[in-house]
């Protein structure tokens, strides 16, 4: 931690990818998914300075990420993980600190977001790329690719409402994929598809860590961070509370969730086992 | 513990604040540079309409023809209309108002419907309320065939002036964007606005000159005739009406101005709609 760059080395940290300084990311409450105009109104007028408005999903994070870093994101639910993808994909800006990327960012996190159903498989690809900004022209030259590695045959002419689910994870993972992204975004991805998808996901995966492109994966699958990544850390409560190699860090993570177990265990038995009353009749 | 004075301030994330025009010209810069964007999402919500009818497209067209017979029925038989060949004077203001009517609730519902998009893709959100815009013109054009059909009934009715429709259709291009981007915009925030929407649009139906002239009105009630012509969709109506059923010429002048208006309409919609922007993705 002691060598993080200097504020004013910008040249310096050429081969850093993402440079998170002094993160803060906060979700205002009272403009939450069922906002009305009447509960907001009684809202302020009842002004509570008591109750909190607002609330951080990430606060005072640092974190820098260098081009071939391949890091994973651990954590139990809630932690902040996915905001954090959303922030370094651009998606929430920061309330706190600051967020600098270099190169591309794919932001197809859960893939297949953006998929209109009643387009096919390969409007479709065409709709991702205008979503993500590249040119009619590239976007053609990549497109047989992608619908080679998606493997879903004659469905890619088909409208996108018939698709499995396992094919419509497949085509997003292999548009998000296609583009060679210099930063790579995924969101409990990879454990998508049947095995053999998933083998050649992960080989995919191994190739972009192979052409120096960064790569943050948000994953409850631990195995696959100790076989992925050589990097990862562990978020909890919006910190992060361990960093370090991968086997390390998932390590450190299991003993905790142990750790955690045994004293739920515990209070579920003082629970279990109410004070002993004398039986009334 | 944090400042929570600074906190409770300042809902907003801390943006580098910029220059009002800065945010406007970015605004239209996205809304005319992502074309390409736009055309696709066009062809979708083009293809997502009526794609499970069993006749599809065809109800572009049939849609306004109904819409004018449940009118002309209820107005002559019970009303007893004296305005003569009251079908296309009605049908030439219901197609321009339904598609400002059908555009407004598209684009209104246009953030709220794509909140899993918002929230995994990172891209220029104002490309959505104006998709539903440009595709409620393209069902426009197509009721304009619908136009042709009526016009087999009153072929005396017909002037070169109907070639004017795509200017009066431009000046309510405008002004349906501008007020597209302000109601997308707040339905993110306020789901309440979807369901005022309705009511208000229907207010403002038939506070429109749809099913009537404003002329009636002038004769009858002239303060209340001075009210209902500063609605801009009064005079696009009025205009519309002028060229395909009183083979005269289009109320330039009253154009003009709701040309100058909707286009300042449409700079503080573009700059409602990109403060608004940053929050969707926490909001939605």
């Amino acid at each position: 931690m002691d060598a993080a760059p200097s504020p004013t080395g910008a040249g310096s940290d050429v081969e850093t990818a993402v440079e998170i300084r002094d993160l803060g990311i906060r979700y205002d409450l009272r403009l939450t998914k069922r906002t009305t105009l009447k509960g907001s109104l009684a809202g302020m007028l009842r002004h509570d300075p008591g109750r909190e408005n607002h609330f951080w999903a990430i606060r005072h994070m640092s974190l820098s990420l260098a081009h071939g870093e391949s890091m994973a994101i651990i954590g139990p639910n809630g932690a902040g993980k996915s905001t954090l993808l959303l922030a370094i994909a651009g998606i929430l800006e920061p309330a706190e600190g600051t967020i600098v990327t270099r190169g591309k960012v794919s932001t197809l996190l859960t893939l297949g977001a953006g998929f209109e159903n009643e387009l096919t498989g390969r409007d479709n690809i065409d709709l991702a790329g205008a979503f993500l900004g590249i040119d009619q022209r590239q976007m053609d030259e990549l497109t047989p690719s992608i619908i080679e590695f998606a493997d879903i045959g004659e469905f890619i002419d088909a409208p996108v409402r018939t698709y499995s689910t396992g094919m419509r994870a497949r085509l997003g993972f292999s548009i998000a994929t296609a583009i060679t992204p210099d930063i790579l975004l995924l969101d409990e991805v990879l454990g998508t598809g049947d095995q053999t998808f998933r083998a050649r996901s992960q080989a995919r995966v191994r190739e972009l860590v192979g052409k120096a492109k960064a790569i943050v994966l948000v994953t409850h699958d631990l195995s696959f961070v100790t076989e992925f990544c050589n990097r990862a850390i562990l978020m909890e409560k919006g910190r992060i509370i361990h960093e370090g190699e991968p086997a390390a860090t998932v390590d450190f993570y299991r003993q905790r969730v142990a750790e955690q177990k045994i004293l739920a265990e515990e209070e579920a038995q003082r629970f279990a086992r109410p004070p002993v009353i004398a039986p009334t009749s | 513990m944090t400042t929570p004075a600074e906190a409770i301030a300042s809902p907003r994330p801390m943006t580098r604040r910029r220059g009002r025009i800065a945010i406007v010209r970015t605004g239209l810069g996205e809304m005319l540079g992502r074309r390409e964007l736009t055309r696709y999402l066009v062809g979708a919500e083009l293809k997502r309409t009526h794609a499970d009818t069993a006749i599809g497209q065809l109800w572009w067209v049939l849609d306004p023809l109904l819409q004018m017979a449940v009118y002309y029925i209820f107005i002559t038989i019970i009303f007893a209309s004296s305005q003569p060949d009251y079908p296309l004077f009605i049908f030439v203001a219901i197609l321009p108002w339904k598609w400002f009517s059908a555009t407004l609730n598209e684009a209104t519902l246009s953030i709220t419907g794509k909140q899993g998009l918002i929230r995994q893709v990172q891209f220029p959100k104002i490309v959505l309320p104006t998709a539903a815009v440009v595709a409620g013109t393209v069902s426009f054009v197509f009721g304009l065939v619908a136009l042709g059909i009526v016009y087999v009934f009153y072929p005396s009715r017909l002037s070169l002036w109907i070639l004017t429709i795509p200017i009066i259709a431009a000046v309510q291009f405008v002004f349906t964007i501008g007020v597209a981007l302000i109601f997308a915009a707040a339905n993110a925030f306020f789901r309440d606005i979807q369901n005022v929407l309705r009511h208000f649009l229907r207010m403002w139906f038939y506070l429109s000159p749809v099913l009537y002239s404003l002329d009636r009105i002038e004769k009858i009630h002239p303060s209340l005739h001075t009210i209902l012509s500063l609605n801009p969709m009064a005079v696009l109506l009025n205009s519309y009406r002028s060229v395909t059923y009183g083979t005269s010429p289009p109320d330039w002048a009253g154009l003009l101005v709701v040309l100058g208006f909707s286009f300042l309409l449409m700079l503080v919609g573009v700059y409602i709609f990109k403060r608004a922007e940053p929050a969707f993705a926490r909001i939605l």
